[in-house]
């Protein structure tokens, strides 16, 4: 079994918020959603997920409510707020950026 | 804004704790079962299928932990902390209460020490910009320290730049009488301006001004707080009221509120603090070219940017100015001081050794604590290592483990001030009464901060090293071995063998620091003061000279009391002198001529004058070593006699026969003026502590009346008991008299070596304090490592190692360490034992005796603390030792 990549450190929160984007989600489905999406490279660990929506639930990047699921069963959804889409779009530019520095450097060498 | 919003949502997760709880484990088993029923697809067996979920999930309490510290605050896991932190001590009472007390004992001897020099040292004085302000004293070769002139000071004042505001002040003591009983008021003479120098202003009324000055225009007065209420009941129309002092109409002009505090003088001295009664102006004589008396104390206010540099410097060339324009020889230079350190500067050394003396004790209870505390933390490692084996992060551990150290601190502390509040009552009692500032000492507010802040650090400094110790712990390791015990780490075993060398090396500066002052002490106690001090009673009496005019009428009042109490019972000898040995006595008189001699040059020759009545030697027990005491017969027209001390023929006279030598006081002198030496007396110093005698000589009361004199009375039995005699006999001469300073003589010796006693006696108790804690320290550490050797020394009694061997094993272990202590404290010793070289008086700082019977005592204490945990040994059971194998 290939080794899962790990995430690169700070990216979790801008991902996450990037996945709520589409639709409010509870905590396996931005997990599941991120899995997906990034074609099974990247995993989201519990152990950094809980912690990470905790800590934007605390700056008010994403607010959280009690749903019903499809199977009938009680689950947190969480939803973009309108100051997390802010914080989305700041953390999309300075990604960007970083990555196109990062990329003139490898180009370069 | 933004910040304030995450702190309200913090405060809601906080107040709404356990719903948070309950929804993010609500919200994880969600989560795993949506992962278990994922990889049910993958395999068969769904108990298979669970666990898989829960390995992936990870450590639940560990996860939930994580988004707990995301948003509670820091307190709440503190608080978790300190209740987890109180339960530990609980558990080992014992344990806990040796650390809570030693620390309370020396954290308490901190605080005690640190009220002190917080009151005396690092309070402001309670004068206005007191940094400002500067003591003015004169200095040639002769006097570095030397009292001003009058009609110099005056000169000064007039042709300076470079102060603000200037007064000059000298001693002068008023008799109040025509109120209640007669007093005598501790009192001084000031110049105009004095009080706006230091920046006080009366309470009520004014302060004198330059018109005060003048001769004629001095009967004014201002009074204390103090004696305003005790003899005046505060009435609130004193000003403008006439009182009699020195039976002299006087004006009241002014109250001076409470707190209005004397910044000290020199001549004459009277202690610095709320020392005086009564102020009076300073009348200038009508002839200012008698410039050859020094009596005057100067203080001055800086100008804002003047350095103390520039100030004396301008002061020089003053002075310089003023002799050349009388066209006299050398002049005098001025040596400016800051108040601030006149005030305290010979007793800031003292506070400062005291200082270092607790904070060592300090250091040996933070020693032993964390001695303790690495053993405790050796028995809990199975404790530890399950919590780490559970994911407590090291970080946690560790904050666990200070805040346990930090709580037995704290406690500590408080303790400590509880101790001090008590300790400094009766250290304030134990000063010097001339100690600056005593009144100022209190347990306050900057005390308590001081001892929160040394009890927070003291926790620190003793739980860091035991804390990362314990959080190192192995889990793995210490749960394997953990049925026997972990042993210590090697490591840990050179920390506290560190520890315990260091504990006895500090113990041992203590009390070598202690030995020493103890020798010193021994030696102020044993010298020969010079004189009887056993049954001798003394008093001062100062005669208004407004009442007793010319020379004729005090030496008849004199005569007449000394006759009178000359038959009474129990009275063994009775005189009056000028003043008695080791009361700050400091008159001189220089440029007299000595027949046959000529002064060094640039110098005169000079010494202390003194008067005194024929019995005055006999009644305090000063050995005549030539020639003979004065008689009756020395009186006002008979030749002028003079007794010289040793000091005197020494210097002037070496290798002479004095008895018969003249001198003249006079310019220039007819026969009458020459004065022969009939007597040389012993010596007495200043000071007990003083290096040598001052060089001195007395006239004869009769050929030299003087209004203030002491009485000094020789007792058959207890010299208390002339007391009311003595009281009787002035009251009979002149009902209107005051007897003050009513002392025995062995209590002024006794309080000229408070300082030292006081200074012993403290350091002696940090010492004791130092070796207890010492052996305290030493004790846990071999008992300990007896106790995790003990199957070892069980095996070699069972391959037939005697007892006896056992026990110098244990013995010569203890006795590596507490020799390598013994050595190390003897070394820092010898280097720092130098602070002490100005409190101790003929001993040497590098004193071989005293280092040699500390080492010894050290030792033998030491080794002794040690033989109780070394017979433990002896007895270990070899089957014992055996079946654990």
């Amino acid at each position: 079994m290939p080794k899962k990549s790990e995430l690169m450190p700070g990216t979790l929160d801008m991902l996450i918020l990037k996945t709520l984007t589409r639709a409010p989600l509870h905590g396996y489905g931005i997990a599941l959603s991120i899995k997906r999406l990034s074609l099974d490279v990247l995993t989201v660990e519990e152990g950094s997920l809980y912690p990470s929506l905790q800590r934007l639930l605390l700056q008010g990047w994403v607010k959280a409510e009690w749903k019903k699921t499809e199977t009938n069963r009680r689950a947190r959804y969480y939803t973009l707020t309108a100051a997390g889409r802010k914080q989305l779009g700041l953390e999309l530019t300075q990604f960007e950026q970083m990555i196109a520095a990062i990329g003139r450097v490898l180009q370069d060498a | 804004m933004e910040f304030v919003l995450r702190y309200l949502r913090k405060l809601k997760f906080l107040l709404f704790r356990r719903q948070f709880n309950r929804e993010l484990e609500e919200e994880m088993i969600y989560h795993r079962e949506q992962v278990q029923k994922d990889l049910q697809a993958d395999i068969a067996s769904s108990d298979a299928a669970s666990k898989a979920a829960y390995r992936q999930f990870g450590n639940q309490t560990r996860l939930k932990e994580q988004c707990h510290e995301v948003v509670v605050f820091r307190f709440e896991s503190v608080a978790q902390d300190a209740r987890y932190a109180i339960r530990q001590l609980l558990a080992t009472p014992s344990f806990s209460l040796v650390i809570v007390l030693t620390l309370a004992l020396s954290i308490g001897a901190n605080t005690a020490i640190f009220s002190v020099i917080q009151g005396v040292l690092l309070k402001s004085l309670p004068f206005l910009e007191p940094e400002h302000l500067v003591r003015i004293f004169l200095n040639s070769a002769e006097f570095p320290k030397f009292p001003l002139n009058p009609f110099d000071f005056r000169d000064v004042r007039d042709r300076n730049h470079s102060f603000e505001s200037m007064a000059a002040f000298t001693r002068r003591d008023l008799q109040l009488s025509g109120v209640g009983e007669t007093a005598r008021l501790y009192g001084i003479s000031i110049t105009a301006e004095y009080f706006h120098v230091l920046g006080l202003r009366p309470e009520l009324g004014r302060e004198f001004d330059r018109r005060a000055e003048i001769e004629g225009n001095g009967s004014q007065v201002i009074l204390s707080d103090r004696l305003w209420r005790t003899r005046f009941a505060a009435a609130p129309d004193i000003l403008g009221r006439k009182i009699t002092l020195d039976s002299l109409p006087f004006t009241v002009v002014g109250v001076m509120p409470a707190g209005a505090e004397h910044p000290g003088n020199s001549y004459h001295s009277l202690a610095y603090g709320e020392a005086i009664d009564v102020w009076s102006p300073f009348t200038f004589g009508s002839d200012p070219s008698q410039r050859g008396s020094h009596y005057m104390d100067g203080i001055a206010r800086l100008k804002n940017g003047v350095t103390l540099t520039q100030a004396n410097a301008e002061m020089d060339a003053l002075m310089a100015q003023l002799e050349r324009e009388r066209g006299g020889g050398d002049p005098w230079r001025a040596t400016l001081i800051p108040l601030y350190q006149e005030i305290v500067g010979a007793d800031r050394s003292i506070l400062l050794v005291l200082l270092g003396a607790v904070a060592m004790v300090l250091l040996i209870a933070c020693a032993n604590a964390a001695n303790l505390l690495l053993a405790r933390a050796a028995k809990r490692q199975r404790e530890i290592a399950v919590r780490l084996a559970l994911g407590a992060p090291r970080r946690r551990l560790i904050r666990q483990l200070l805040t346990e150290s930090l709580l037995l601190s704290l406690l500590g502390g408080a303790l400590g001030v509880a101790m001090a509040l008590g300790g400094v009552k009766a250290l304030v009692l134990l000063l010097p009464a001339d100690f600056p500032r005593a009144h100022d000492i209190q347990v306050n507010l900057p005390v308590f901060a001081f001892t929160f802040l040394v009890s927070i650090a003291t926790g620190i400094l003793f739980g860091l090293a035991p804390a990362l110790r314990a959080s190192r712990t192995d889990p793995k390791q210490s749960l394997h071995e953990s049925g026997r015990g972990a042993t210590a780490s090697g490591r840990q075993h050179r920390l506290r063998n560190a520890l315990v060398i260091s504990e006895v090396s500090l113990a041992c500066i203590l009390l070598i620091g202690a030995g020493l002052l103890f020798r010193s002490l021994i030696n102020l106690i044993r010298t020969d003061p010079g004189f009887q001090q056993e049954h001798v009673l003394t008093a001062s009496l100062s005669l208004p000279r407004e009442k007793y005019k010319g020379d004729d009428a005090v030496a008849t009042f004199y005569d007449h009391l000394v006759t009178a109490l000359e038959p009474m019972p129990g009275v063994q000898g009775v005189a009056v002198g000028s003043d008695v040995p080791w009361t700050g006595y400091n008159e001189n008189l220089g440029g007299f001529t000595i027949e046959g001699k000529q002064p060094p040059p640039h110098q005169e020759f000079h010494a202390r004058y003194h008067m005194a009545t024929p019995d005055y030697f006999r009644a305090l027990g000063i050995p005549l070593l030539r020639g003979r005491f004065f008689t009756e017969a020395d009186k006002k027209d008979a030749p002028n006699v003079l007794i010289i001390n040793q000091a005197m023929a020494d210097l002037y006279w070496p290798h002479e026969d004095v008895v018969g030598k003249r001198l003249t006081f006079s310019d220039k002198p007819k026969e009458k003026d020459w004065v022969t030496v009939v007597g040389i007396v012993g010596s007495i110093k200043d000071q007990p502590n003083s290096p040598g005698a001052t060089p001195a000589f007395w006239w004869p009361e009769l050929q030299q009346p003087y209004p203030d004199m002491s009485l000094v009375v020789r007792a058959d039995g207890d010299p208390q008991a002339l007391v009311d005699t003595v009281r009787s006999e002035v009251a009979k001469l002149d009902p209107a008299l005051a007897v003050a300073d009513i002392r025995l003589m062995n209590q002024i010796t006794g309080t000229s070596v408070a300082t030292q006693k006081l200074v012993f006696v403290l350091v002696g108790l940090f010492a004791a304090l130092a070796i207890i804690l010492a052996m305290i320290g030493t004790y846990g550490v071999i008992s300990y490592s007896v106790t995790q050797r003990r199957a070892e020394f069980g095996l070699r009694i069972a391959l037939g190692a005697q007892r006896g061997d056992v026990l110098r094993l244990v013995l010569s272990q203890a006795a590596a360490l507490i020799l390598a202590g013994t050595f190390v404290g003897l070394i820092v010793a010898l280097t720092l034992s130098r602070v002490l070289r100005n409190l101790i008086y003929d001993v040497s700082a590098a004193d071989p005796l005293t280092f040699a019977s500390v080492a010894l005592i050290v030792i033998f204490v030491a080794i002794a603390a040690c033989y109780i945990p070394a017979r433990r040994a002896t007895h270990s059971d070899p089957m014992n030792a055996l079946r654990a194998e």
